[in-house]
């Protein structure tokens, strides 16, 4: 393992960005980042701008409102990037698939890494997700950004 | 031999090098007290090393429609600025490394150059989020740098000398003037937070109003060097803060032990580090204790009370100067 990858696997920071869910999932991946998990053992921080992290966090089906801005926020962001989509909505669409707003699933626009399932899934599944994309840069897999393109 | 010297001092000892690990372990420490005071684990020891490898590795984007020289040398700028008050700075011994008639005026007006270095960022980005944050940036300036100035130059007046040295010499010999300089202390303190953008005066970098303030538009490499810039902002201000007023009684005298093997310059480093890290653990305490201030909230309590008390220190120091020198 080179020390990029040492770097890059003890400090992932983290951009929330919302596409139009209903807010239970940012609820508990806030409630995920409060002193009771303390992410930041792992490293893990809660950026506000996109160019800052490393993770794009998204959550919520994809509104056709949304979707040039969430294709920009992603384009915002430095290589190496990873995007992790928390709840079943952004993983499918789920209850608003084939809705007359609605684009889908969040891959149906970004590349997506990491799937957490659950409506809305526990702060301990989240942090999960973000294990899921840090063995995947120990592995020296490619993001999925680099595959797609 | 004397250019090697200075090659080694600039690069390794109390120049480049140094300050880069001291001010990634000063990182850490804030940060582990900051957790540990709200009851969490906190980051392990070389997390703010992983932060700074893992930025210098990633994509260095320059937006389309900014100002390109500004905003790839606004940086490099502010870095060199605020190393190099520690070469004026007493560090083993009570004579700085390469001490000035007029250090302390100099140390005062480097210090300053980041915040303005965080204006030009905001201007020279051309995105909203920067330009708010480098305009609050050059607002509160104004707040603290007046108390700032005001209680270090104090130290000057009750010394008699313009010079961090001969400041910290005359502490040593005459220790309890040190809390003559008591208030004083506790403003530049809280000053020097202000200076540092750091909770409760963290107005410029605000998260949840914008964005990532000044800094929005930065990645990679730049992002790592403003990051930097930060560190050693907090270890060369807590180092100033140190020697004008703690540099008192902690400073060993050469005349006072052993006379024959000398490891008073190292007993002397290892004061400084204790001092620094104790203005430090105040910092992070400070950064705890209190929830961010508005703009107009930080500018009333630093002109009503950070200036006022800073003129009174100003009127202490000179009454004190007055009965001993004239």
């Amino acid at each position: 393992m080179s020390l990029l990858q040492w770097a890059r696997i003890k400090s992932p920071w983290i951009c929330h960005f919302n596409t139009g869910g209903c807010n239970a999932c940012d609820i508990e991946l806030v409630a995920a980042l409060t002193p009771r998990f303390d992410v930041e053992r792992f490293g893990i921080l809660l950026k506000g701008s996109p160019r800052h992290a490393d993770i794009l966090v998204v959550t919520g089906p994809v509104t056709l409102q949304t979707e040039a801005r969430l294709r920009r926020v992603y384009d915002q962001m430095a290589e190496p990037r990873f995007v992790m989509v928390v709840g079943v909505c952004g993983c499918s669409g789920s209850v608003y698939h084939g809705c007359y707003s609605v684009k889908g699933g969040i891959d149906r626009v970004i590349p997506v890494d990491v799937y957490v399932g659950g409506c809305p899934p526990r702060p301990s599944e989240i942090i999960d997700g973000v294990v899921q994309i840090l063995n995947k840069i120990a592995r020296g897999d490619q993001a999925a950004d680099s595959t797609a393109a | 031999m004397d250019l090697f010297w200075g090659v080694l001092y600039l690069l390794l000892f109390p120049g480049f090098l140094f300050l880069l690990f001291f001010g990634l372990l000063f990182e850490w420490v804030d940060r582990k007290v900051y957790a540990r005071l709200q009851n969490r684990v906190g980051p392990p020891i070389f997390q703010p090393f992983a932060d700074l490898i893992k930025l210098l590795g990633k994509e260095d984007i320059i937006p389309g429609n900014v100002d390109r020289a500004l905003f790839q040398y606004t940086p490099l700028i502010a870095f060199a600025a605020v190393m190099t008050p520690i070469f004026n700075i007493p560090l083993w011994s009570a004579r700085a490394l390469f001490p000035l008639q007029g250090d302390l005026l100099l140390a005062l007006y480097l210090l300053s150059i980041p915040t303005l270095a965080l204006f030009v960022i905001g201007w020279s980005s051309v995105s909203l989020y920067p330009l708010v944050g480098g305009f609050r940036a050059a607002t509160m300036l104004f707040g603290f740098e007046v108390p700032f100035i005001l209680t270090c130059l104090s130290g000057g007046v009750v010394a008699g000398s313009w010079s961090i040295s001969d400041v910290t010499t005359y502490m040593a010999r005459h220790p309890a003037v040190m809390l003559l300089l008591l208030p004083g202390f506790v403003i530049a303190l809280l000053a020097l937070e202000a200076k540092l953008e750091r909770s409760p005066f963290d107005i410029p970098h605000a998260e949840t109003e914008i964005v990532g303030g000044t800094l929005t538009e930065y990645s990679g490499k730049k992002l790592a060097v403003m990051r930097l810039v930060d560190d050693i902002g907090m270890v060369v201000g807590s180092s100033l803060i140190a020697a004008i007023f703690l540099g008192g009684f902690l400073f060993l005298d050469k005349s006072l032990i052993w006379s024959g093997t000398d490891f008073t310059p190292f007993i002397n480093f290892m004061l400084y580090i204790a001092k620094s890290l104790f203005i430090v653990l105040l910092l992070a305490l400070v950064r705890t204790l209190f929830a961010r201030l508005r703009i107009d909230q930080m500018l009333d309590f630093s002109w009503k009370y950070l200036a006022t008390g800073g003129l009174l220190q100003l009127f202490i120091a000179v009454v004190y100067a007055g009965a001993l020198h004239g």
